[in-house]
């Protein structure tokens, strides 16, 4: 067994040293010589027809060098469904949707010319909720829908009895109509969480330029997914991927909101016509609120029929997912979210209709949980609400439907590595759950599961030149959580190097080997593996030149601390690099590659939703809520969050805990105080961090992080993910806990001050809320 | 909207500003009305001041001016004549880090890395006013610096570690 220097070490963060100084170089920050700035105008109606767009005076501004609408780029993207214009063409579908765009030499005269060009619309009638806009008399938002090029999986369109459907997800598992009429208790309640906001510190920003003579692209973006990207502008242009290059800035958080194509298509537009200059578009906050993406508003209604005992014998959920004005990942969310609604319980008899429709409002897509924290808060605000029907203990209801090791699902699959209970009862007894609350404080807690999808692939490159110098090729883009560290941890682990011998290269489509995005909590998965391959086979090809060299057996040399020698002669010793030099020459480079992708996934059935195997691997965690509620003003204070999340195993457990509390902290965001607000027109009303209320440092909260290790049979060194699901659970957590406090029971997020005060009223009145 | 009178003059289109940024004399031209964020990232080329949100809302900007904390997003080059202003690289480097830039990476107060520039230098600008603050003094301190990776524990822990690591080298 290899020696683990570095791995379960809470190593430093190999980034950090450059994030303090000022050195590491965003998108945001990134700039090219003779670069020209671009500036988009955006649509400033929700649903409406272009009669006319007037560029001219724009055109005739000096200092202005080109000047696109979807004339000059009439190109369509979109991952699933192919629906998205560059430029909106013969209408607008949303506030904020790109109509035309300005590139001049400063961004003053961009910002001037923008406000020369003008755009004449003819209003249609806007649909600003997905049960509004898929009533039988609503019209189409996309006309064309049935026409564009869309995956196979996707279920929307004509093949749907309702307009503007882009998905229907289907699960059927038992017959639930008889498991109710046998059922001891049946109970049904309906729940909704609003549309927030990613808000990365970072606003979006890309740089593009176009080689007049050989048409190659290069795009500078913080995008999460290069290799994604490089892929969905060559389907929009219908040319070979090798033509696009995209090179990856270091990114300020994105959440979700940096994958796709965002602002990279106006940079590009305007990009096709500036004679070779690149352009950086730079959106400010307002633009990065009502223009790049937004997390799905859901609303969800639960059916439960279960038994005094305790046992859920059957389940039926309807959701519909706020799609917004176009496809984007809101396919995937809604089906990989769907199935996952009933919660992570023995459930024989399961029903699910989760239907993602089409509105007028700002993109949704991917945010971090991929839908999960929207159905966890409604399964989780449903299952108190049973136990209560019951006299049950919330923890004890849980622990005995909870899934654990070697169950079937609902869907189908065996399930291995399941940490569930375990962190249930760790975060139920870090705030002593079976201890009276003292001081007027409430418990409250919730538990989820989260899948990671599949398949997906990751290859990595470790090259090791005669200086001993190790250089990590890897497409896994650094957004702060830290995988520069951990991929550096299993190298120097792997091939017994100090980890400061370690780089992570430059991350670029054209030198990078291949991976399909950071997303989904998938990397440490994922790269983790393909990286420690990649170190291996170094090592071993390393270790055949040694051979040559020490004239000695295999099993008899030793690596260790960046030098191999003979067993029982630790002080005839060569450094890597000289091993190397010696074997290859001078110069030469020892290159070690790895690849995994996880084998047997299968997309669930259209009809059914079953499948033998959902995700490369699932994420289980548990969070209790420690509150206490002032019922004149309605504000709650949120004293302790205890978090426990199975990890699998934790590579770095310092870095696993700070991901557990920045997901606590903007899990709290949304439990407290996030909402986007839309005016009747559809305009986002709040598009600022005055009025969008992420917590600050005021509203810090004691985060009580507990790891829990079920190693993953096929995870590096047994880890599998940890980016997402700590965000899902306050919400639940914290509105289980208020429930308890107010003896009433709040169903929209967010549990603001006025919702809590009504639903307070509401409780001395007799009425419900 | 009129400006106030006081600020008329400075509002001339190009004219000389004078002034002490990282400790280095600064003699450049530029417009009055150009904001000190852009010209310390797009004119001097320092873009360790982060932009943010343009509306002094998140602190990312955050410089410390004459010696106290300013939002650049918010101010415009004409007030930095004559001044001393101070940003992120002027703090330290990588071979001489200021103690706040060192517990910020030993106690993993970074993620992302977008908001600490201007945190650092907001904790700096509190501890030179309160070398020991309690916690509610350091979350009071950084209210106005947002942070969406890290939940603010561990920057809380920071800049509790640096305080006490100043107050030792000083009492040493």
């Amino acid at each position: 067994m290899p020696q683990h220097n570095y791995i379960g070490q809470s190593t430093t963060r190999v980034d950090a040293l450059d994030k303090v100084t000022g050195a590491t170089v965003y998108g945001y920050d990134f700039v090219l010589p003779d670069m020209l700035y671009g500036k988009a105008v955006f649509s400033a109606r929700a649903h409406a027809r272009i009669k006319r767009i007037d560029t001219r005076r724009a055109r005739a501004l000096a200092g202005v060098v080109a000047v696109v609408t979807a004339v000059e780029a009439p190109w369509i993207h979109g991952e699933t469904v192919q629906d998205k214009p560059f430029f909106a063409g013969d209408k607008v579908r949303f506030i904020g949707e790109p109509v035309a765009a300005v590139a001049a030499v400063d961004e003053d005269i961009a910002e001037e010319a923008t406000q020369l060009i003008t755009v004449e619309y003819e209003d249609l009638p806007p649909y600003f909720s997905p049960e509004h806009a898929c009533q039988a008399d609503s019209l189409p938002i996309h006309e064309n829908f049935d026409d564009y090029f869309q995956v196979d999986f996707i279920v929307g369109g004509s093949r749907v009895d309702k307009p503007n459907v882009l998905e229907h997800f289907k699960l059927r598992t038992g017959d639930v109509e008889k498991a109710f009429a046998a059922a001891d208790v049946v109970f049904v309640d309906r729940y909704t969480v609003p549309v927030v906001g990613h808000a990365a510190m970072e606003p979006h920003a890309a740089l593009a330029q176009v080689d007049p003579d050989t048409a190659q692209i290069t795009v500078w973006s913080p995008t999460d997914a290069p290799f994604r990207a490089r892929e969905e502008l060559a389907q929009a242009f219908d040319c070979a991927e090798e033509t696009i290059r995209l090179i990856n800035p270091f990114q300020g958080g994105g959440f979700g909101a940096k994958g796709g194509l965002k602002v990279e298509p106006i940079a590009l537009a305007l990009a096709f016509h500036t004679n070779g200059r690149p352009v950086k578009v730079k959106f400010n906050r307002e633009e990065t609120f009502r223009s790049t993406l937004t997390r799905h508003a859901v609303s969800a209604e639960i059916k439960s029929g279960i038994m005094r005992n305790g046992q859920i014998r059957a389940r039926a959920v309807t959701l519909y997912w706020d799609a917004g004005a176009y496809a984007e990942k809101s396919a995937t969310v809604c089906i990989r979210a769907s199935l996952f609604a009933p919660g992570p319980y023995r459930i024989p008899n399961v029903k699910v209709d989760g239907y993602s429709v089409y509105t007028n409002t700002p993109v949704a897509g991917a945010y971090r949980g991929y839908g999960i924290p929207q159905v966890t808060w409604a399964c989780e605000q449903h299952m108190d609400e049973l136990a209560g029907l019951i006299e049950m203990d919330p923890l004890e209801f849980r622990l005995i439907n909870a899934y654990e090791e070697g169950d079937t699902s609902y869907w189908g699959e065996k399930l291995h590595a399941v940490g569930l209970k375990e962190c249930l009862t760790k975060a139920a007894a870090a705030l002593d759950w079976h201890e009276q609350p003292q001081n007027g404080t409430s418990r409250g807690l919730a538990c989820m599961m989260k899948p990671s999808k599949i398949p997906t692939w990751s290859n990595a490159a470790v090259l090791v030149d005669g200086d001993g110098e190790i250089s990590l090729l890897a497409g896994t883009v650094e957004i702060g959580q830290g995988c520069n560290t951990v991929f550096s941890q299993i190298v120097a682990d792997e091939l017994r190097v100090p980890i400061d011998h370690v780089t992570y290269a430059d991350l670029d489509t054209d030198s990078t080997p291949f991976d399909s995005s950071t997303t989904s909590s998938r990397s440490t998965f994922h790269m983790g593996n393909a990286a420690r391959a990649a170190a291996i086979d170094a090592r071993e090809k390393i270790v055949s030149l040694a051979v040559t060299l020490f004239e000695a057996n295999k099993e008899d040399l030793i690596l260790s601390d960046g030098h191999v020698h003979v067993k029982g002669s630790p002080w005839v010793k060569k450094t890597l690099g000289d091993i190397i030099t010696a074997g290859l020459g001078a110069g030469a480079i020892v290159r070690g590659e790895g690849a995994f992708s996880p084998d047997g996934g299968i997309f669930p059935d259209l009809d059914t939703g079953r499948t033998p195997k959902a995700a490369a691997f699932y994420m289980y965690g548990a969070q209790a809520a420690e509150v206490s509620v002032d019922e004149e003003t309605g504000d709650v204070h949120v004293h302790r969050i205890a978090a426990a999340h199975d990890v699998g195993k934790a590579i770095n457990p310092a870095n696993c805990a700070a991901q557990i509390e920045g997901g606590v902290a903007m899990g709290l965001g949304h439990a407290l105080h996030e909402q986007l607000v839309y005016n009747a027109q559809g305009e986002i009303m709040n598009p600022s961090f005055l009025d969008y209320h992420l917590l600050t440092s005021c509203d810090h909260t004691e985060i009580i992080p507990i790891i829990v290790e079920r190693p993953v049979g096929d995870g590096p060194y047994g880890a599998n993910g940890i980016g997402e699901p700590p965000v899902t659970l306050p919400p639940a957590a914290v509105g289980n806990a208020v429930a308890g406090a107010v003896k009433c029971r709040i169903h929209d997020l967010p549990i603001t001050p006025e919702r809590v005060y009504r639903a307070v009223q509401a409780r001395a009145d007799g009425r419900s809320v | 909207m009129t400006p106030p009178e006081s600020m008329t003059d400075d509002l001339q289109p190009v004219q000389p500003l004078n002034f002490t940024l990282n400790g280095e004399p600064q003699n450049l031209r530029a417009p009055a009305y150009r904001l000190v964020l852009d010209l310390l990232r797009d004119v001097i080329g320092l873009t360790g001041t982060k932009e943010g949100c343009g509306t002094g809302d998140c602190g990312a900007c955050t410089v410390l001016l004459n010696g106290r904390p300013v939002n650049t997003c918010l101010i415009f080059a004409g007030e930095l004549h004559g001044a001393e202003v101070q940003t992120i690289e002027g703090l330290g480097g990588a071979d001489d880090l200021h103690p706040l830039q060192s517990a910020f990476v030993a106690e993993g107060g970074v993620q992302c890395g977008y908001c600490t520039p201007g945190m650092i230098l907001m904790a700096a600008a509190l501890l030179e006013e309160n070398p020991e603050p309690t916690d509610d003094e350091i979350r009071f301190a950084l209210a106005g610096n947002l942070c969406r990776c890290t939940g603010y524990s561990r920057i809380i822990n920071s800049v509790r570690r640096a305080a006490e690591e100043m107050r030792q080298s000083d009492s040493g």
